[in-house]
């Protein structure tokens, strides 16, 4: 499938004979020669195109939606929507763009260093609700991707926003160590027809089934393979093992994001498990012993915060102060219990930000 | 005639030209005057803007004010720069030494010299890049400060006092050379 096959007629080109393959890479090279890649191909956007993202919104193409201000940067949505043009997303996907852009730039941890920060972390953004089926978003096996248009293209359209808009380049104002592997292609649509619970947009406050998109950073993400055990507190072990792992440590608390496969979820709630559950029991144990920070020279990580002294060789130190900083999202296939720890970069608020169409 | 391939980069990108921030009008001497750090929280920055001070008190004379920043990611707001222009003949700030407040301690810089007080900002040499980015952004295209080898976090307490003794006289020159530091 190409873009140019079913999209041509969105974007204003007329459905006709196939399209110049010369001609278009002539655009795509013109695109790379101003700077604009993130390494990856883009869309030449036109006016046309821009006109049919600009039609999804009610908003003003000059609002203002987030600004980065030390390095005096804002984005308005006419140029959001350019960037979501290159990134390869659909006219259609723009409000889920534009939802998911404002939920991270409502976290602190974005609109501070972290787009700079040697850390280099990812957005991850999850999205619930009917627009999930409406825009043909994966909600089922691959989660983290690939394979499927809008959650590969609304994550790039965030960092070419980042890229462009705000001027974050690598090796200048980015100045990423390593960097997190698909820094700009983590978007999760919830597996809410085989989750047990509440959806997530109903944590972050939007309920009633609306469309909402949540967006946070994260460093990275790790497996927990656990598919032999009918035991949940075997499980649920085997999460705060991980989650209580000392690298990714460096300050008194933490935050981790959840991401259940329903096998995983459907057996905490079999069980009886809330989601609050779930996350008071590892609030309640994920940590490690003093020593065992000391002896790799993390002692301060146990401190009971950033002013207080080393809680000592034998006492243990719980890293999740809250539910807030475990946040639990279901995704992925029912054919395996295998689900993911996710590391949050400084902490999510968790909010959800509902995905508005035009009326 | 064919559509134009739309900029992605935003109104921003017209290259409206920033009013280029003026540089502080310096002091002759550091002798007696009051110096203010403004430590950034990174791991070894208090003890290393510290010593800087203690070394300025020792041969100077200065009186020392120190601040910790509001947030070491960003550039201090309006009420913080306010205070240290008010409290402070110079000020010197650091350690610049991750992605953000390398960026951070150089926008600080930037603003506090507009705002008439001479600045000695100490970074990294892994973050020239970036400082130098952020300064351009700031309107001060070619902004001088004292460089300092990565890594600092892992310094001793010995090397700490080592590298604010190396670093000090680039940082009295920085706070009283009266020519255009700007290259």
């Amino acid at each position: 499938m190409t873009a140019a096959s079913d999209e041509g007629a969105a974007a204003g080109g007329a459905a006709g004979p196939a399209p110049d393959p010369d001609e278009a890479q002539r655009a795509i090279e013109y695109c790379y020669d101003q700077g604009w890649s993130d390494g990856l191909p883009l869309v030449p956007a036109s006016k046309p195109l821009l006109d049919a993202f600009l039609a999804t919104t009610d908003k003003d193409p000059d609002e203002i939606i987030g600004s980065l201000e030390q390095v005096g940067r804002d984005v308005d949505v006419r140029t959001a929507a350019i960037n979501a043009a290159m990134a390869g997303c659909k006219p259609e996907y723009f409000p889920v763009v534009l939802a998911a852009f404002e939920a991270l730039m409502r976290e602190r941890a974005a609109r501070g260093g972290g787009f700079q920060s040697t850390s280099g972390p990812a957005p991850l953004i999850v999205v619930n609700g009917p627009i999930r089926k409406e825009l043909g978003f994966n909600t089922a096996g691959g989660a983290f991707g690939p394979g499927f248009r809008p959650n590969m293209t609304i994550p790039r359209a965030i960092g070419l926003i980042v890229r462009n808009a705000f001027g974050v380049h690598p090796h200048v104002l980015e100045q990423a160590t390593q960097g997190v592997p698909g820094r700009w292609n983590i978007c999760i649509a919830e597996n809410e027809e085989e989750s047990p619970w509440e959806p997530f947009a109903e944590n972050g406050g939007v309920t009633g089934g609306v469309s909402a998109v949540s967006a946070t950073l994260t460093r990275t993400m790790e497996f927990v393979d656990n598919r032999h055990t009918p035991n949940p507190e075997d499980v649920l072990r085997d999460f705060q093992d991980t989650i209580g792992r000392i690298g990714s440590l460096i300050f008194p608390q933490t935050s981790v994001a959840l991401v259940l496969c329903p096998e995983h979820a459907q057996m905490f709630a079999a069980a009886g498990l809330a989601k609050a559950d779930v996350q008071n029991w590892l609030i309640e144990r994920s940590g490690r012993l003093g020593r065992e920070f000391r002896v790799m020279g993390k002692e301060n990580v146990a401190r009971p915060g950033f002013q207080g002294e080393y809680e000592g060789d034998e006492a243990f130190h719980k890293i999740l102060s809250g539910p807030k900083q475990i946040p639990v999202i279901v995704a992925g296939a029912k054919n395996a219990a295998i689900s993911m720890v996710v590391r949050i970069f400084g902490e999510w608020s968790g909010t959800a930000v509902p995905v508005v169409e035009k009326k | 005639m064919p559509n134009a391939i739309l900029d992605p980069t935003g109104s921003v990108t017209s290259k409206v030209a920033k009013a280029a921030a003026p540089r502080a009008h310096r002091p002759a001497s550091l002798n007696g005057i009051r110096v203010g750090l403004l430590i950034n929280t990174k791991q070894n920055a208090r003890p290393f803007l510290e010593e800087v001070g203690r070394l300025l008190e020792e041969k100077y004379g200065v009186t020392l004010t120190k601040r910790t920043k509001v947030n070491f990611a960003v550039p201090e707001p309006e009420n913080v720069i306010k205070e240290l222009v008010a409290d402070n003949d110079v000020v010197i700030t650091g350690v610049g030494d991750c992605g953000s407040c390398s960026a951070a301690a150089a926008a600080d810089g930037v603003v506090l010299e507009s705002a008439g007080v001479p600045v000695a900002a100490i970074i990294t040499d892994s973050f020239i890049p970036t400082a130098d980015a952020m300064a351009a952004l700031r309107g001060a295209p070619g902004y001088k400060y004292a460089t300092t080898a990565h890594p600092v976090a892992v310094l001793t307490e010995d090397k700490v006092r080592e590298r604010a003794a190396q670093v000090l006289g680039d940082v009295v020159a920085l706070l009283t050379d009266p020519g255009d530091a700007r290259a």
